[in-house]
C-alpha cells in the first residue's frame, strides 16, 4: 500500500481512470487533484456541449452566431459556477462533513465525474465541425449520462456508502443538470 | 434518509437473511420497455406490450448471465458465500434507477425522442458497476471488468435491435 501510495499518478491519468474506474480513484485519488484543475475539466466539458447544442440551432437556421457564443459562454458559466453549486448542495445534504471531506473535495471529485463528459463532447464537436452532424444530443447527453457513474460513487463516499441514498441524490443531480440545459439552451436560442 | 438497500456502513452482508432484492432492477428494464414506444409517432398497445417484453427478456438474461458468469469466474468466493455474484449483481444493477428516472424525464417532461441512448448507457453502467461490487466483495482480476462490459454490450446491442424490429 505504501507503494501504491508514493507512484505519483498523472493527473490526466486520474481523470481517465474516472471514467473507467471511478469507485478507486475517488476513495484513493481524489486528494492529490487540486479542485481548479477538475473545474476545468467540467467547465471545458459543458462549454464544448452547449456549443454543439448552439451550433446545432445554428445549422437549423433558429439562432444567430452571437447566441452559439452566448450558449458557449453559459455553458462554461454551467460547468464551473454551476457544477459546483451541485457539488455544494450533495455535500450538504450527505452531510459530508462529519466524515471529515472538505467541500474543495466534493467540488473537485464531482467535476472530474465529467471526464467522460469531456470525451464525448470533444468527439462530437469534432463531427459536428467535420460532418456537419447534429451532436448536442447524441454524444452531449450521451456524456452527460456517462459521468452518473462518477458521480454515484462520490455521493457514495460522501453518503458514508448509504446506497439507496446515494441513487436518490445522483438522480436528482442528472436531472438537474439535464433539465438546467434544456433550459439554458432555450434561454440562449 | 437513512435507507439501506445492499449496505450499512460500506460493509458488504454476508449470510442468508438479509439479500438484494432484484425486482427493482426488473422494473426499470419494463419502465424502459414502456417508454420506448412513445418516442414512434404513434403508440400502440401491441407495440408497448411487445417493447415491455423485450425489456424484461433483456433484464432476465443481463441478471442470469452475470450471476453464472461472476460465480463461474470466482470459485472460493463462491465457496464462501454462495450468493455473492446474486448480491453484486443487484446491488450494482440498482443503478438503473437513476437512468430509468432521467429517461422518463426526458421523453414526457423534456420532450426528447430517444431512450435508447439513456437504456444503452444504463446497462453498460449498472453492469460495470455489478463488476466493481464483485471486485468489493473480494474478487481479483481483470476478468470481473471485463465480463460484465462484455455481457452489457452484446445485450445493449441486442436490445437496440428488439427495438429496431417492433411493429
Amino acid at each position: 500500500m505504501e507503494t501504491a501510495a508514493t507512484v505519483a499518478v498523472p493527473t490526466w491519468k486520474t481523470a481517465l481512470n474516472m471514467i473507467i474506474n471511478p469507485g478507486e480513484v475517488v476513495k484513493t485519488r481524489m486528494g492529490k487533484v487540486p479542485w481548479p484543475y477538475s473545474l476545468a475539466v467540467s467547465g471545458l466539458s459543458f462549454t464544448l456541449f452547449f456549443m454543439q447544442t448552439g451550433l446545432d440551432l445554428l445549422r437549423a437556421g433558429q439562432i444567430e452566431t452571437s447566441a452559439v457564443v452566448l450558449m458557449t459562454m453559459l455553458g462554461l458559466l454551467y460547468g464551473t459556477a454551476g457544477v459546483a453549486m451541485v457539488a455544494v448542495m450533495v455535500w450538504a445534504l450527505a452531510q459530508a462533513g462529519e466524515r471529515e471531506i472538505t467541500i474543495s473535495w466534493a467540488i473537485s471529485s464531482f467535476a472530474l465525474g465529467y471526464s467522460a463528459t469531456f470525451v464525448y463532447a470533444l468527439t462530437g464537436l469534432l463531427f459536428s465541425l467535420a460532418l456537419g452532424w447534429k451532436t448536442a444530443v447524441a454524444f452531449g447527453v450521451t456524456g452527460v449520462l456517462w459521468a452518473l457513474r462518477p458521480t454515484l460513487f462520490t455521493i457514495r463516499q460522501m453518503a458514508g456508502d448509504r446506497l439507496a441514498f446515494s441513487i436518490a441524490l445522483t438522480t436528482l443531480c442528472g436531472a438537474m443538470l439535464l433539465a438546467g440545459w434544456s433550459l439554458l439552451g432555450k434561454f440562449g436560442a | 434518509m437513512e435507507m439501506r438497500l445492499g449496505y450499512k456502513d460500506g460493509t458488504a452482508k454476508s449470510g442468508t437473511g438479509d439479500r438484494v432484492r432484484l425486482w427493482p432492477v426488473y422494473l426499470c428494464f419494463i419502465i424502459l420497455g414502456a417508454t420506448v414506444p412513445f418516442a414512434k409517432p404513434e403508440v400502440k398497445a401491441t407495440t408497448m406490450l411487445l417493447s415491455m417484453l423485450a425489456a424484461a427478456l433483456i433484464a432476465a438474461l443481463a441478471i442470469n448471465l452475470l450471476v453464472m458468469l461472476f460465480n463461474a469466474s470466482n470459485r472460493p468466493l463462491q465457496e464462501e458465500d454462495s450468493q455473492f455474484a446474486r448480491d453484486a449483481v443487484g446491488t450494482g444493477m440498482l443503478f438503473m434507477i437513476p437512468f430509468t428516472v432521467l429517461a422518463v424525464l426526458a421523453q414526457f417532461v423534456l420532450g426528447w425522442n430517444g431512450i435508447m441512448p439513456f437504456a444503452s448507457a444504463a446497462i453498460m453502467t449498472a453492469a460495470a458497476t455489478a463488476g466493481t461490487e464483485v471486485v468489493k466483495k473480494g474478487a481479483q482480476g481483470m476478468k470481473n471488468v471485463m465480463i460484465p462490459t462484455l455481457v452489457a454490450l452484446v445485450l445493449s446491442t441486442a436490445w437496440m435491435l428488439l427495438v429496431g424490429i417492433l411493429p
